[in-house]
């Protein structure tokens, strides 16, 4: 099954993680279309700009550029572009509503109801409506760069009118009312709980990115998941439009298939984090349990420094790994590397990923709930028998997303919870309800799938306060039973990431984005 | 009307069988039976609270009366009953993805079955042929499959554990404690109403249940 | 034997309805069929899960019924047929021998179960607890395949051991890290009030939605007990 991706035609976004490219500023702009003919001007002004997911190299003709945009519609921002009915209404229900209307599914109540969101998500007519339209990302290595392309977008923006700016993100110093909102990768890499980020992702098939990161990235074939045998690609229809997914068909997608090809769905969370609510909490259960840093990685799956909990469950053992990685990473970007050191580096640099849970059944390394765990089981679900499934990821393999996206704010040491940092987290896919929102909701607001009744993820999971203002969040540690450790009960667990705004984008292929401007979409 | 009770869902399918292929069915389900590795797939998934299969040959509908007229069909008819956990797509899917050669064995005689994979024609021949439930009841709404059998263990290990522990001194209790903590970890999460997994269906519980309360029910 | 799986048994029932309309029907069913009716009571009437006559049927795990009003075509080729009849078809998952629990049955809910059946062919014929059953038994149809994928015991003591369960994990949480003095006392506490040997009390109720009310059967030394 080997996709062979049409890569001019598919958005950057999509097949790049730009922060792995070195792209640490990101800007994302979000507009209300009033006038349709003026709306289509817009996006035929803007579509040069547009990157797409040809490869980069310093070798090719088109080198990494300085900086990359890429742009999505709502629904409603597609309904006034004058994409016909027929279209719009091959759209799937969940796209159509907006992300706002699936709170209840999703899990945005209570502390992530979008009354508490910036107001932009908010239109003060009917805070029930979709009122964003158009999201432009923008991504580049440095400001400036990123300033000058933003101001050619504003230019164009004011010469062709018909089309308004939304203001009214939140940021720093009690800011409510910004234009846009700024994310910025941080110099060591880790998100504002101090967890390294961005570490895998999943891989599929013709994405032509680095093959290293199958691993991992990619779904269990059986073999052993320490070797790049153990991994194959996804199909591209997870996560492309126009072509076979997983289930061995094409993905459901708005005709004509011209105008689905090659796009996908993006959902857009700003997800505020309660930096010192979750210090303050690791420090104290770190305290009981045995640890700060054995804490915060039983919570997540890995390490703060990014080592996977199953492979290194002692923090010593993590420490040396990522020593030694960072050591010779280094020397290997100065070029001072011998071949055997970067063999060495390669070998290392597997083990962050090539993994799978099949000698951890019982938790004992990685806890059943930790958020790695719960995003991607890998293997989990066959919870160690001997091939229940017809392959081991069957249950997991239909699950995945891409995960994009950076942290926005700072948190200094003396940072409390009503400080503007967090992680603008972009996500892609090519089924919203059987990708994104079900992982939300039935494996980071719900543990049956991992029979752990209703206990929700530590870090994510809307976990709520009771009567007393302690919250209601418990998380199980499992014991070991080799090393006699008795497991420990975590609870009182608060809400330690909140939605602070966000809907569902359709990202449109480059043919796709010339055709909704020149309005000529029809799927007679 | 309802096909959701709480955690539950409960699916009723109805689809005709040549009237040759009634017995070959059945044997295989007889064979089904006998060997527990068949039906290992769908332990694993773990999400069926109880699920059935009834052949109904062409002369077998019930005639309790003689004013009753006698069905004359040419098809005999296979009933599927399942009581799941979790969502219609979940479920039909898991079975799609996880175990698709089991579910084309019972279903494979079936008057123009489609097969299990690719998933939408079989999504389109289950939903066609089935019938919403007039009537559900459910004695566990918030419990999942998952939680009865993680409460079984519970209570046996918690009677052994009370036993054994009638006359140890609080640092043996608490040893013996922690061992059992080791065997039941995975049984002692909370439970709790289901997740929302249909808006049609949770606004017509929460309509319900407004009604209820404003009449003080 | 097809309809058991352990102590778990499967009882299908395909009771079938009268043709036409009925002389005695429910308010506002009037030139109504007796199908309809049927299916009325089941919607209105019972219509709210947790307030379902079936909560007060013994070793009832999990029932629903239907209505069957034609069997399903498939499309040519396929031949197109009908029923002559339609069925209230009647699922249930039961512990234990089908005659006791069907006694439990016409002991608990006799007023519904007649108001529902009465549309019938033959129920006229059924005055008491025997003629039931052998009315049920002509209904019923042999299960082919059962797969228990929970457990077969009793339904009193599956619904003792989530109350067991729900109860220890609160107990287990709250208890992390106590000392062995505290933990043994504070276990002490817990067993007096659950009593894990007491299938009837304290436990849960059958068919209850919410955390609120699920609990039955405790002490009245406070709230929650019923």
């Amino acid at each position: 099954m080997i996709s062979k991706l049409d890569l001019p035609d598919i958005q950057g976004n999509i097949v790049k993680a730009y922060g792995r490219y070195g792209f640490p500023f990101a800007r994302y702009v979000f507009y209300q279309i009033d006038d349709p003919t003026k709306g289509r001007k817009f996006v035929e002004k803007v579509t040069p700009l547009v990157t797409t997911s040809v490869p980069w190299s310093e070798d090719s003709p088109l080198k990494i550029p300085a900086v990359a945009v890429n742009i999505a519609f709502t629904y409603q921002g597609l309904k006034h572009l004058d994409i016909p009915d027929d279209t719009l209404h091959g759209f799937p229900d969940e796209f159509a509503m907006g992300m706002k209307a699936r709170r209840d599914i999703i899990g945005d109540t209570g502390p992530n109801h979008f009354k508490r969101w910036d107001k932009i998500w908010n239109d003060p007519g009917d805070v029930f409506s979709q009122n964003v339209h158009i999201l432009i990302g923008i991504n580049a290595k440095e400001e400036g760069p990123l300033e000058a392309i933003y101001q050619q977008i504003c230019g164009i923006l004011d010469a062709t009118g018909g089309v308004a700016q939304l203001t009214g993100h939140r940021g720093a110093n009690g800011a409510e009312d910004l234009r846009y909102q700024s994310a910025i990768a941080s110099d060591s890499d880790r998100e504002h709980f101090g967890y390294a980020d961005g570490i895998s992702t999943s891989y599929f098939e013709g994405c032509r990115e680095n093959p290293r990161y199958v691993v991992g990235g990619g779904k269990p074939t059986g073999l052993d998941p320490t070797t790049r045998a153990g991994w194959a690609p996804l199909a591209a229809g997870e996560f492309v439009f126009g072509h076979a997914d997983e289930s061995g068909a094409y993905p459901e997608a708005p005709g004509p298939p011209l105008f689905s090809r090659n796009g996908t769905y993006m959902v857009y969370r700003k997800l505020h984090q309660n930096v010192a609510t979750f210090r303050a909490f690791i420090k104290a259960e770190g305290e009981k349990f045995g640890g700060v840093e054995a804490f915060a990685a039983k919570l997540s799956g890995r390490w703060r420094n990014g080592a996977p909990l199953t492979t290194f469950p002692t923090e010593e053992s993590a420490d040396r790994f990522v020593a030694e990685l960072g050591a010779l990473l280094d020397k290997s970007r100065q070029g001072q590397a011998t071949a055997a050191e970067n063999a060495r580096l390669a070998e290392l640099r597997l083990k962050l990923t090539a993994y799978d849970y099949n000698d951890d059944t019982d938790g004992a390394k990685c806890p059943f709930s930790a958020h790695t765990r719960r995003a991607n089981p890998r293997s989990a679900l066959q919870f160690g028998q001997n091939k229940p499934f017809d392959t081991p990821g069957a249950l997991s393999n239909r699950r995945r997303i891409l995960r994009r996206g950076l942290p926005y704010g700072e948190s200094p040491e003396n940072t409390t919870d009503d400080d503007e940092h967090g992680v603008i987290m972009m996500i892609v896919n090519a089924d919203l309800s059987r990708q994104f929102e079900f992982v939300q909701e039935q494996w980071i607001n719900y543990g049956n799938d991992f029979r752990l009744s209703n206990d929700q993820d530590a870090l994510l999971g809307n976990n709520g306060f009771n009567e007393n203002g302690r919250g209601k969040g418990r998380m199980l540690i499992e014991g070991d039973a080799a090393a006699q450790k008795p497991p420990y009960f975590c609870s009182g667990i608060p809400t330690m990431v909140q939605t602070r705004g966000g809907d569902y984008f359709f990202v449109p292929s480059m043919t796709c984005l010339r055709m909704i401007a020149m309005g000529i979409v029809d799927p007679t | 009307m309802s096909n959701i009770a709480g955690k539950a869902y409960a699916m009723n399918v109805i689809t005709p069988l040549r009237w040759y292929t009634a017995w070959i069915t059945k044997l295989t389900f007889w064979i089904a039976g006998k060997h527990p590795s068949t039906t290992l797939g769908l332990q694993t998934l773990s999400l069926i609270h109880y699920a059935r299969w009834v052949v109904i040959r062409s002369d077998q509908f019930p005639c309790v009366s003689e004013k009753q007229p006698r069905e004359e069909l040419k098809y005999n008819y296979m009933l599927f009953f399942s009581n799941f956990n979790g969502s219609w797509d979940q479920y039909v899917d898991s079975f799609s993805s996880a175990i698709p050669t089991g579910l084309n064995l019972f279903w494979v005689l079936n008057i123009k079955y489609p097969r299990s994979v690719p998933m939408l024609p079989f999504h389109r021949y289950i939903t066609s042929n089935q019938i919403w439930t007039d009537h559900y009841y459910n004695a566990y709404p918030m419990a999942a499959s998952n939680d009865v059998k993680a409460a079984q263990r519970v209570r046996n290990g918690l009677l052994g554990f009370i036993d054994d522990t009638k006359n140890s001194s609080p640092d043996e209790f608490q040893q013996k404690y922690n061992k059992l903590l080791l065997t039941l970890q995975h049984d002692v999460s909370q439970m709790g109403p289901n997740p929302i997994v249909s808006l049609s269906a949770w606004a017509v519980e929460k309509r319900l249940r407004d009604e209820r309360r404003v009449a003080g029910v | 034997m097809a309809n058991q799986s352990g102590n778990a048994y499967a009882l299908t029932l395909l009771c079938p309805i009268r043709h036409g309309m009925p002389k005695e029907f429910p308010e506002g069913m009037e030139g109504q069929t007796c199908a309809a009716c049927v299916r009325y009571l089941l919607q209105d009437v019972m219509r709210v899960s947790e307030d379902s006559p079936m909560a007060r049927v013994p070793n009832t795990y999990l029932s629903r019924f239907y209505i069957l009003e034609d069997v399903p075509y498939q499309g040519k080729p396929a031949t197109l047929e009908h029923l002559k009849s339609n069925y209230l078809v009647f699922s249930a998952n039961l512990h234990g021998d089908l005659d006791t629990w069907l006694t439990g049955m016409w002991n608990a809910i006799q007023p519904e179960i007649r108001g529902l059946l009465q549309y019938c062919f033959g129920f006229e014929g059924v005055h008491d607890c025997a003629s039931f059953i052998t009315w049920i038994r002509k209904c019923q149809v042999e299960t082919t395949f059962f797969f228990d994928g929970s457990t077969d015991e009793p339904l009193a003591v599956q619904l003792k051991n989530l109350y067991l369960k729900q109860e220890f994990s609160d107990f287990v949480f709250a208890n992390q890290g106590n000392s062995p003095e505290v933990l043994q006392a504070n276990f002490r506490e817990f067993v007096a009030r659950t009593q894990p040997e007491n299938i009837d009390a304290p436990t849960w109720r059958s068919g209850a939605y919410s955390l609120d009310n699920v609990v039955t059967g405790l002490k009245a030394k406070g709230a929650n007990s019923q």
